[in-house]
């Protein structure tokens, strides 16, 4: 999130899109209800089902699955349209007015810089007119300004073509749209939240962006109750995030060095970003170094020296991506031989669970670190598998639950809490990060008594603990919180990192959550005292926890003040300069916090980007500069704007590429448009250990509408069975209108809804399908996050 | 108040069953049996005096199942006393509440418990010439027998108030549960006697009385079965109480009723008049009054089923 | 919370136009008090649970009225979800029924069975108009919705409440609740939402429910009896018994008839 939980009650209307928060983050939810009930604000929910978030909400728009960026293109093309775009917070705090260079094109859908043999676009082809100062050309009014580009990439998105491609009707758009618009200005501000129901697509990373330039164009950016707010996960999945849960960053997100970068010159070369505009402040790229030397110095110790570049060769620079569609591609291929999983059931998560569970068959040997067995750790119980023919050793160790640790959880809204742990381990269970430091001290020891190729990385790992076998979660987060070697004492704050080897940071964003005064994730000053925790009254409540960065409770605040530093709405400040004490007030300040606005070199708002505004136009996404809307890989139509492109030409086909057999299906065998998702009642595959829920929601079903129901004889409580092109489900129906037909591209299209929660693992056993075992094996180009939520299936009464 | 208002309401059935069921039948019959022992000894001539220990008898002997009845139907049958003696702390005592015929009943039962098993020990140490103890005879012999009447159709049809004193669909749409189930029981008990008149000579003069009385309370009892189903056809709970599978008992309670209106069987018993009774009227008699009895648990059946 | 003081009625605002039918409620009651729960059944996908019984004292009913069309308002009037519960009604049906006393007025104006009084008469049952009350087999006793006694004489609130993640459950004196009702019913009418009414907030349904609630339909669509049906069962009695004793004279009059007349008038008296 740019903002956080508490502050979303601040907004006059949220749009709600991809996600179902009264169901999957009930708790989190309040702040859009209290939005509701005690400012009035109206909610919209965009979806394809009528769930209990919509129920609450003041307008419901059922949308095909995978579609949001025709929706919100849209919008931003009514925006521009009708002239309602916040014209000043533009102008100040967005890139609209640089030029791109010529050689920028858009036909057909397909973008300039596309490389037919890779099947992938050279993101550098997207780039700015350099002047000679060697910075970016600005001229708003260019031919080829990012606005004039934007206003002409998105006219093609009329409310007519919003409806061809989403099935929202165009009165019910436009009465949306102008609600919309309003929020253009600055006494009005609008949240966007989303979650997995925008990134489980092929699209993911785009339709999230599409949102973001329609939140800068109205200059609902970095202001309260503005934002763009995914709603995080797991409980502490943004702090896994944080820490490099993905296989492109390292912690704090700096990129993984690539193959070939020698040395942190040609890395930061390569992943830091340039300074675009004199006054960008460009903090991020010009401190990148600072953060990595830290890191490296927090890892590697006294063996990362100067001399040695700080052992930036001990980094590994992986050739190919990691994500998880690849890992088990790896493993269907053949080119795997163990694997470790931790906190995490494959068989039941992964895409084309069939696929999943024949790459698990693969392996010489399993681990599986979790509290209970998973579906994973008895994978080869599946009913369609053989056990015999299972090869494949499977060790379950047995881990702590998160529930018997202590530790900091990160929320959506960045906010680090420190938690006890609530049960005493049970059994032999053991921490996760106990398992995991005796499996690399042993590893150690190994390499010490055998050598082997290039044991230094393994080697020279600093492991700062009383126990290097069960390192405590207080010092490990110390550590992450880093030092000064010369003093000896944390840090804290990120902008006492020094890139000369004599600070440490395990991740540059936590420093300054643990300094020498104390863990402040453990901070508890909340509404007990709301006039003196609260002092600005807008809920930043900055001694609760701890928020990265810097505690900072909204990001990119400096944009919810003009260009003088008066806020945009003085009854909700983010920041605001106050001459008289020369220093901004509020939240703490994402800016200098005594740069007077007004002197004419001072930064440009977006202190973290090398424009020193927000980017309408990026090329740091891998499958264009602009959101376009790009069919699921699985679609009942061809584009309406391009047919002949009618997929992202990027997404990574793994079957394909592999040389396995095509697994895609058409729409002349599987008819119907499914989407998958959450229930309130089960947290994915884990609560089927858990007797209450699972008396509250005891078996598979899938979700079918009313019509179609009536056309195929089915009714609530009958079994189905659904199908794809992958797998097949064998479940009851709930039979509703709350999923109704869409007219899409003039063809009557149904939309099935699958909840995710079963499998054969749990209390009731017999409830062994797999949602997965129909959804396709293809994910975003950038985050190659699985296509979930769009795919095609045809059903039947049994 | 002649037609109850559609009160709607979404109870939750309480699951009173079969100990229920027979609780009502014997309750009926004890009390039914007990009150016509009490109108024969009040107002009957002394040769009845054989036939109103005969009912004295059959009331206790149909009293017996009724606390056992009870008790297990509890939860917690060893609480059975928690219905006279409120156990709450700090209002310790005894508990009685007028307005709940749960709690009136249980004081009832006890109060008629002791009155039928005084009568009976009487009638029996009477029957064996016995002198002692026997209960007093002239003014309070009257007294006696006149309470022991108002308890005796008490116990036979305030269950029927007790299952209307609540928001049940059906027993709570209608007032003459109270009214049927006393006639009903008192019907039963008239049915039941007639036929063991023939086993005790002695009481066969009374069999007329029984046989007359039956048909008065069965006339009784059908006036009130059509009060019943006037009074539930506003309230739509009609096809509840009659529909299927409820038809069924409903054709066993109404050719109970049939029977013991139409056939003049107790007639011929009595027709004789000096004792001798012919085989085939003895025959019919048991008969008719079978179907009568099965009759009348079906009706109580078909009320305490079809609601719940 | 401020302070639970005993000599104050308390009791639950339930605003269903709120609700999210998240069933954080049932589950918070069902681990405060120990149930154990019903075997699991499937009931219709969301609502699984069925009615209020002896293992559920909270229960999330869902209707469902959602139009099948491409889009719409929910407002809490489309798909709805009502938590139900005791009523604590301040006339209460089960209490006036309970031969043994087991049902009493709390400190707090709450509706508690005592556990240790009651002895499984299951009158109570059949009286509660709302289907509230259900004997737990095991326990051979009563048992429904506490209003969390145990929790009020420790000074928490109701587990229910502390669960509601949107205030859906409001616990507090009913006199602030009613207060709070009565605005947000404005609120709501405010924004045109005609639908919405307060149900239980006074006297006209069993002398005001301490659990009282803002609907979003008529009151029957959730199984609630509407003003007119909200009747006592002692209601019947006076008819009942009114009914027996005319029957009982009726009776007597009939068996004096059949004592002087001794035998029917027959056909074939020679027999
Ligand atoms: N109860 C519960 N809560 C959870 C979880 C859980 O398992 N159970 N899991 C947690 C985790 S890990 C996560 S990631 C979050 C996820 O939180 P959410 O993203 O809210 O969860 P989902 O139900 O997967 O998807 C949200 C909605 O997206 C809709 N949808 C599908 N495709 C599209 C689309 O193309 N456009 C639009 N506009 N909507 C679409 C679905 O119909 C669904 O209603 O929830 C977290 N919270
Ligand atoms: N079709 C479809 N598939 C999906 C999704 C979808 O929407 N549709 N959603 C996707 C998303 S967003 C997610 S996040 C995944 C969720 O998938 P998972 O994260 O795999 O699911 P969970 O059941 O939440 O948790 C996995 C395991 O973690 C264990 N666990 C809990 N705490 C600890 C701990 O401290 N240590 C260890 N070692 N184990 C622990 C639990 O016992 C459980 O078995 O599913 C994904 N798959
Ligand atoms: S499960 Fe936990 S994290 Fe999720 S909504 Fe409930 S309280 Fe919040
Ligand atoms: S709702 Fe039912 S159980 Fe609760 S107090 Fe009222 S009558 Fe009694
Ligand atoms: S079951 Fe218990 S609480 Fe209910 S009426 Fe009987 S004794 Fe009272
Ligand atoms: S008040 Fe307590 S007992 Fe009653 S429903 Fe709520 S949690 Fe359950
Ligand atoms: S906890 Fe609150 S919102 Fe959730 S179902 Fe219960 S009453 Fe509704
Ligand atoms: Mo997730």
């Amino acid at each position: 999130m740019t903002n956080h939980w508490r502050d979303i009650r601040h907004a006059d209307l949220m749009l709600i899109n991809g996600a179902n928060p009264a169901e999957a983050h009930p708790v989190g939810f309040q702040w859009m209800m209290r939005a509701k009930i005690e400012r009035g604000g109206k909610m919209i929910h965009t979806d394809p089902r009528f769930t209990r978030t919509s129920a609450v909400s003041d307008k419901h728009l059922r949308i095909r699955t995978g579609t949001d960026v025709a929706y919100f293109g849209g919008l931003i093309n009514y925006v521009l349209q009708n002239n309602l775009e916040h014209k000043e917070y533009v102008r100040f705090a967005t890139n609209a007015s640089f030029v791109i260079k010529e050689s920028y094109n858009f036909t057909d859908g397909m973008f300039n810089g596309f490389d037919e043999a890779k099947k992938v676009y050279d993101t550098t082809a997207w780039a700015y007119e350099i002047g000679p100062d060697g910075f970016a050309v600005q001229d708003i009014d260019h031919p080829r300004s990012v606005l004039n580009l934007m206003r002409a990439h998105y006219s093609r998105y009329t409310p007519e073509m919003v409806e061809r491609i989403t099935g929202i009707q165009r009165a019910d758009f436009l009465e949306v749209a102008k609600l919309v618009g309003e929020m253009g200005r600055p006494d009005k501000v609008m949240t966007i939240i989303y979650a997995v129901g925008l990134t489980h697509h092929t699209t993911g990373v785009q339709l999230i962006r599409s949102g973001a330039l329609l939140q800068l164009l109205l200059g609902n950016m970095g202001r309260p109750g503005g934002g763009m707010n995914a709603e995080r996960g797991h409980a502490n999945i943004q702090g896994n995030t944080d820490h490099a849960i993905s296989w492109d960053i390292l912690p704090g997100y700096l990129r993984i060095p690539a193959p070939g970068q020698k040395n942190i010159d040609d890395y930061i070369a390569r992943s830091a970003a340039k300074k675009l505009h004199a006054n960008s402040l460009n903090f991020f790229g010009a401190n990148y170094r600072k953060f990595l030397v830290s890191l490296l110095k927090s890892w590697y110790g006294d063996a990362a020296t100067a001399a040695n570049d700080f052992a930036f060769a001990h980094l590994p620079k992986p050739a190919s991506d990691a994500s998880w569609l690849s890992i088990f591609d790896a493993a269907l291929r053949g080119k795997m031989e163990g694997l470790m999983l931790s906190g995490m059931t494959a068989t039941s998560i992964g895409p084309d669970s069939n696929q999943v569970l024949q790459a698990l068959s693969n392996l010489k040997w399993l681990c599986v670190m979790d509290a209970y067995s998973t579906t994973s750790s008895e994978f080869w119980r599946e009913p369609s598998i053989d056990p015999s023919k299972v090869q494949t050793e499977v060790i379950l160790l047995p881990a702590t639950h998160w529930i018997e640790k202590d530790g900091s959880f990160t929320n959506s809204g960045r906010w680090a809490q420190w938690k006890e742990a609530v049960l005493p381990p049970e059994g032999e269970a053991r921490h996760d990060h106990w398992i995991l430091a005796e499996v690399f001290d042993r590893v150690r020891a190994l390499y010490k008594e055998q050598g082997g190729k290039y044991p230094e990385p393994v080697l020279q790992l600093v492991m700062p603990y009383k126990d290097v076998r069960r390192p405590e979660l207080d010092e490990i987060a110390k550590e992450i919180n880093g030092k000064d070697l010369i003093t000896g004492q944390r840090l804290t704050g990120f902008a006492l990192l020094k890139d000369d080897g004599t600070t440490t940071a395990g991740d540059w964003i936590y420093t300054g959550h643990y300094p020498e005064s104390g863990n402040l994730t453990k901070r508890r000053d909340g509404i007990q005292d709301p006039a003196k925790n609260d002092p600005t009254g807008m809920g930043y409540y900055p001694n609760w926890a701890w928020s990265w960065p810097a505690n900072r409770r909204v990001l990119y605040n400096r944009a919810s003040a003009d260009s003088l530093g008066r806020p945009w709405d003085p009854k909700r400040v983010g920041i605001q300069w106050d001459a008289v004490t020369g220093r901004w007030t509020g939240d703490v300040p994402d800016y200098p916090a005594t740069a007077d606005p007004a002197k004419p070199d001072s930064p440009l708002p977006f202190i973290m980007t090398g424009e020193g505004t927000g980017r309408l136009f990026s090329n740091g996404v891998a499958d264009g500069p602009f959101p376009e809307h790009y069919e699921p890989i699985e679609s009942p139509i061809d584009n309406p704007l391009h047919p002949k492109v009618s997929a992202t030409p990027v997404a990574f086909k793994y079957d394909e590429r592999a040389g396995r057999p095509n697994r895609f299906g058409t729409s002349a065998d599987y008819p119907y448009v499914a989407t998958s998702y959450r229930l309130t009642e089960h947290e994915h595959y884990v609560t089927q250990h858990v007797d209450q829920l699972v008396a509250l929601q005891p078996e598979a079903f899938v979700e079918v509408p009313a019509e179609l129901a009536k056309e195929k004889g089915i009714a609530t409580g009958d079994r189905v069975r659904v199908s794809s092109k992958r797998g097949k489900l064998e479940v009851r129906a709930v039979v509703t209108a709350r999923l109704g037909p869409l007219t899409i591209d003039g063809k009557k299209v149904y939309q099935i809804g699958i909840p995710i929660h079963w499998g054969f693992v749990g209390i009731n056993t017999s409830q062994h399908w797999l949602a997965n075992a129909l959804t396709p094996f293809v994910g975003d180009a950038s985050s190659r996050t699985p296509e979930f939520k769009a795919f095609l299936v045809n059903i039947e009464k049994m | 108040m002649m037609l109850l208002d559609d009160a709607q309401h979404f109870v939750r059935d309480p699951d009173w069953t079969w100990y229920i069921l027979f609780y009502f039948f014997f309750a009926g019959l004890s009390g039914g049996s007990y009150a016509i022992a009490c109108l024969l000894r009040l107002f009957g001539k002394s040769e009845d005096e054989p036939a109103a220990r005969l009912a004295t008898y059959v009331a206790f002997v149909a009293l017996l199942p009724c606390p056992v009845l009870l008790t297990l139907d509890l939860g917690q049958p060893l609480r059975f006393w928690h219905m006279l003696v409120n156990t709450s702390p700090g209002a310790e005592g005894p508990i009685f509440k007028y307005w709940s015929p749960m709690s009136v009943g249980a004081w009832a039962l006890v109060i008629f418990g002791g009155f039928v098993t005084a009568s009976f020990f009487d009638a029996w140490t009477r029957d064996r010439d016995r002198r002692f103890p026997r209960l007093p005879r002239g003014f309070l012999g009257g007294l006696w027998s006149l309470l022991g009447l108002v308890f005796g159709l008490f116990i036979a049809g305030y269950t029927g108030v007790l299952l209307s004193v609540s928001n049940q669909p059906v027993w709570s749409d209608t007032w003459t549960l109270g009214g049927l189930f006393l006639a009903s029981g008192l019907s039963g008990s008239a049915a039941l006697l007639g036929w063991l008149v023939r086993f005790r000579k002695p009481a066969q003069a009374t069999a007329g009385v029984f046989s007359m009385s039956e048909r008065v309370f069965q006339l009784l009892e059908l006036v009130l079965i059509v009060a019943f189903v006037v009074t539930l056809i506003p309230t739509g709970a009609l096809s509840r109480t009659f529909g299927l599978p409820w038809t069924a008992l409903w054709l066993v309670a109404l050719v109970g009723l049939a029977r013991g209106l139409t056939t003049r069987t107790t007639a011929r018993v009595s027709a004789a008049g000096d004792g001798t009774v012919a085989v085939k009227a003895v025959h019919a008699a048991a008969t008719a009054s079978l179907i009568v009895l099965i009759g009348i648990l079906a009706l109580r059946a078909a009320i305490i089923f079809s609601a719940q | 919370m401020a302070e639970i003081t005993p000599g104050k009625a308390y009791g639950f605002f339930t605003d269903t136009s709120v609700c999210i039918g998240c069933k954080a409620c049932e589950v918070a009651c069902k681990s405060w008090n120990m149930l154990d729960g019903n075997p699991p059944v499937f009931g219709d996908g969301y609502d699984n649970t069925g009615s209020l019984d002896a293992q559920n004292w909270r229960h999330v009913q869902f209707l469902d009225n959602v139009a099948d069309q491409a889009a719409g308002p929910g407002q809490g009037k489309a798909w709805l979800m009502m938590s139900d519960v005791c009523k604590h009604c301040t006339h209460a049906s089960c209490l006036e029924v309970c031969p043994t006393g087991a049902i009493i007025r709390t400190e707090f104006d709450t509706v508690f069975i005592q556990p240790d009084v009651c002895n499984g008469c299951r009158d109570c049952i059949s009286a509660c108009p709302y289907g509230v009350i259900e004997m737990d087999k095991q326990k051979g006793v009563a048992q429904k919705c506490t209003l969390c006694y145990d929790r009020l004489q420790g000074g928490l609130e109701p587990a229910c409440a502390k669960a509601c993640p949107t205030q859906s459950i409001q616990f507090g004196p009913v006199i602030e609740l009613r207060e709070r009702a009565q605005k947000r019913l404005e609120v709501l009418h405010g924004q045109g939402v005609a639908e919405a009414q307060l149900y239980g907030h006074d006297e006209k349904v069993y002398g005001g429910l301490n659990a009282f609630f803002l609907l979003m339909d008529e009151p029957e669509k959730y199984n609630l009896p509407n003003e007119k049906n909200a009747v006592l069962p002692s209601r019947n009695n006076a008819r009942g018994y009114l009914t027996l004793l005319a029957t009982a004279v009726m009776a007597v009059l009939g068996g004096l008839i059949a004592i002087r007349r001794r035998r029917e008038k027959t056909d074939d008296a020679a027999g």
